[in-house]
């Protein structure tokens, strides 16, 4: 795959402004599935595959993060022009560059095609969402356009596939040779040349209806950026996701615990007693189902996270959040992180690179990890209804759900704040400023397969690190075994996991708990999943004798569990603050290794680990102690 | 490289971008500030016409049939004109 063997396909790179739909256009030329959004800044790192021309010759493809002009201001951007310059590690200077452009916008995006082209780059330019473009009016003439600039024009619709063939004919050699630059005199002011080359290459190819068009995405936004009606609008769209989430997902989460319980009465009625038998339904069973359980409400969020993305709303959110966010010391830009730190911190810490001043930028890497993300999700969806009394409807559940997001989004942003103003101001200063799109309908084909891409991650995740967690944990708790006794709780005194929960009982009971949540705490520090399949496998220990459990809940078995004393042990003051210590605690390596890369710091992501652990550990015995004190 | 609008001759009618009415049409007559470049590379250019569609904290304009939300500081170095 060296750029430099011999016959090293052809490598053609896509650049254009943030949001003009390369990454879809990626996607249709090389199959793949990238994720994609309606909103600047989704791809903030280069993505590489591979296409073929219509006579069968391989192609390399690079998506590159959008960008405004060749001066570059954030990381991102910068990647793009290293890129086009062959600066790039490991990748040559590109044979062919596709500038792609949206329909609507090309006085605007015309003048960056023109600093390309003044590269003496071969340039073919993909004129993107035409479909869009003359709905609004706009008279297209690409064999014009092609014959002013002097280059390939192709005019496209990527999302439905349109012109991907017409834009292939001209990947075949030999490459369009660099077009003449005819405004570009090397002295004077190129900007404005630039600028009055395009006016006239619009003049002849792309006249705009005169009046402003009222357009469907100026009504909306007079609704959805209305100082009242809009945060009215934000704050129920938020609570409504929260609430479909909890509604919506019961159903199949039934059928998966149903399908889990019989799974393991079946196998157990299979197999003669003994430790198979223990392995595979007390350790691979009950570990699995306690993590695959919460697939629905995995799923269900990372579809609404790609409605709002798809739809164009995610930009209207970050407008609205920019006020809020400078409470915290930043913009509307971290919004964007941020929110999609709720799904995970990782794409989170890397969206990152689309804020401009490199302040605020480790400042939301520093607390994006605080904003809830779906790995928590098990441990909260198993704990919340420990809250509740049984039967409580959905509403109350998701009320509580938000609450939780809540003190994680505050906390985040008062943590913001301290540091920001630590770090003092930028040397340069960076101003908010951002493309609303216009309103699309959602791609459904695309976020349905980025959904199942992720609701599969999540499931390879299961199936690998927690299954061969469940299975050490399993082994942990059955060895060494004690002769001449067949108490469960004996056995579990004496078991591996029994000692260490003994040694870490001392240093989480001020917190409310006991060894055997000390230990699920200490595992989850592997993966926050993996708390429940520890639970799961510790707390079945006890109830192995009782042929009454049948139901595969965790929750009814931990529910039941107590002190030795008899009290019991997870009240309502307990789940609290384990929820309190799920929130803050920093429980994924992966994370801090993409923190240690983006802040280019190991002493960041380091302090991150220990500051946020630390806090949690200190929060969660503020809560219980004081939850006592109040006789809770 | 940027132009001064208010050294420039018959421009007196200039206004920054704060400063005008929401709703109206306007014609973009210079761009003066530090942040000059990175207007220019989003599209704000001598002579583009535009639209304010709100004010506020971060105000939002048109330009070319594009949406942008930009902070006040950078709304105070846009200079626009009346649409002749």
């Amino acid at each position: 795959m060296s750029s430099s063997a011999p016959e090293s396909p052809a490598l053609i790179v896509l650049v254009g402004n943030p949001n003009v739909g390369k990454t879809t256009l990626f996607n249709a030329l090389t199959g793949a599935n990238q994720h994609v959004g309606n909103y600047a800044g989704v791809t903030v790192a280069v993505k590489r595959g591979e296409t073929f021309t219509p006579h069968g010759k391989k192609i390399t493809v690079l998506d590159l993060p959008g960008c405004y002009s060749l001066r570059a201001s954030s990381p991102d951007e910068r990647v793009a022009i290293d890129a086009l310059s062959g600066n790039l590690p490991g990748e040559k200077a590109p044979d062919l560059v596709v500038c792609v452009v949206d329909a609507s916008a090309l006085e605007r995006q015309l003048p960056f095609v023109l600093e390309i082209i003044e590269q003496g780059h071969p340039v073919v330019l993909a004129l993107n969402m035409v479909d869009v473009a003359e709905k609004s009016g706009l008279r297209l003439d690409p064999v014009k356009m092609s014959e002013e600039l002097g280059v390939p024009v192709v005019p496209m619709q990527a999302n439905a596939k349109k012109g991907i063939i017409d834009l292939k004919q001209t990947f075949r050699a030999p490459f369009p040779t660099p077009a003449p630059t005819p405004w570009f005199h090397g002295n004077g002011d190129t900007d404005v040349s630039r600028k009055k080359f395009t006016d006239r290459v619009c003049e002849v190819s792309a006249r705009r209806p005169d009046a402003h068009q009222q357009t469907l995405s100026d009504k909306l936004d007079r609704f959805f950026l209305h100082p009242i009606f809009g945060w009215v609008a934000f704050i129920a769209i938020m609570f409504a996701i929260f609430w479909t989430i909890f509604s919506w997902a019961s159903v199949p989460m039934d059928f998966i615990e149903g399908l889990f319980g019989s799974l393991g009465e079946w196998v157990g009625g299979k197999m003669p007693d003994g430790d198979l038998r223990s392995l595979i339904v007390d350790g691979v069973i009950a570990g699995l189902s306690g993590t695959l359980v919460f697939l629905p409400q995995i799923v269900l969020l990372f579809l609404f996270i790609g409605l709002l993305e798809s739809s164009g709303y995610m930009a209207r959110a970050a407008y609205m959040m920019d006020g809020v966010m400078a409470f915290a010391g930043l913009s509307g830009k971290s919004f964007l992180p941020m929110f999609s730190s709720f799904a995970c911190a990782i794409p989170g810490v890397m969206a990152t690179r689309t804020i401009d001043s490199p302040k605020e930028r480790l400042v939301t890497i520093f607390v994006a990890p605080w904003m809830s993300c779906s790995a928590r999700l098990p441990v909260y969806f198993l704990l919340i209804p420990l809250l509740l009394s049984k039967g409580s409807p959905a509403w109350q559940q998701a009320l509580i759900l938000f609450s939780i997001y809540t003190v994680g989004v505050i906390s985040a942003f008062f943590a913001a704040r301290v540091v920001r103003g630590r770090l003092g101001p930028d040397k340069t200063s960076n101003h908010f400023l951002l493309e609303l799109p216009p309103y699309r309908l959602p791609q459904w084909s695309y976020i349905l397969r980025h959904v199942i891409d992720r609701g599969w991650a999540f499931v390879a995740r299961a199936g690998t690190i927690i299954l061969g967690l469940c299975i050490l944990l399993w082994a942990l708790q059955t060895y060494p075994k004690k002769e001449g006794t067949e108490d469960a709780g004996e056995l579990m005194e004496y078991s591996a996991m029994g000692r260490i929960g003994n040694v870490i009982e001392p240093v989480v009971k001020p917190l409310g708990f006991d060894g055997r949540v000390g230990t699920a705490i200490l595992t989850s520090f592997a993966a926050r999943e993996v708390f429940n399949s520890t639970l799961g496998i510790l707390f079945h220990a006890e109830e192995a004798e009782d042929d009454d459990a049948t139901t595969n809940l965790i929750r009814d078995k931990v529910s039941a569990a107590t002190w030795p004393d008899g009290r019991p042990l997870f009240t309502p003051l307990t789940a609290v603050s384990l929820l309190v210590f799920f929130i803050y605690a920093l429980q994924c390596l992966p994370t801090s290794a993409v923190v240690a890369r983006e802040s280019g710091s190991l002493k960041w992501a380091v302090g991150q680990f220990f500051f946020m652990s630390g806090f949690a550990y200190v929060a969660s015995l503020l809560v219980f102690q004081a939850g006592r004190l109040m006789g809770f | 490289m940027s132009i001064r609008p208010a050294d420039a001759p018959g421009n007196e009618s200039t206004q920054s971008l704060n400063e005008v009415e929401v709703g109206l049409d306007f014609r973009i007559s210079g761009i003066d500030g530090p942040s000059s470049d990175r207007l220019r590379d989003l599209g704000f250019r001598e002579d583009t016409p535009i639209r304010k569609l709100s004010g506020g904290r971060n105000l939002v304009c048109s330009i070319s049939g594009t949406r942008l939300a930009i902070s006040k500081d950078l709304a105070a170095q846009v200079f626009v004109a009346p649409v002749l």
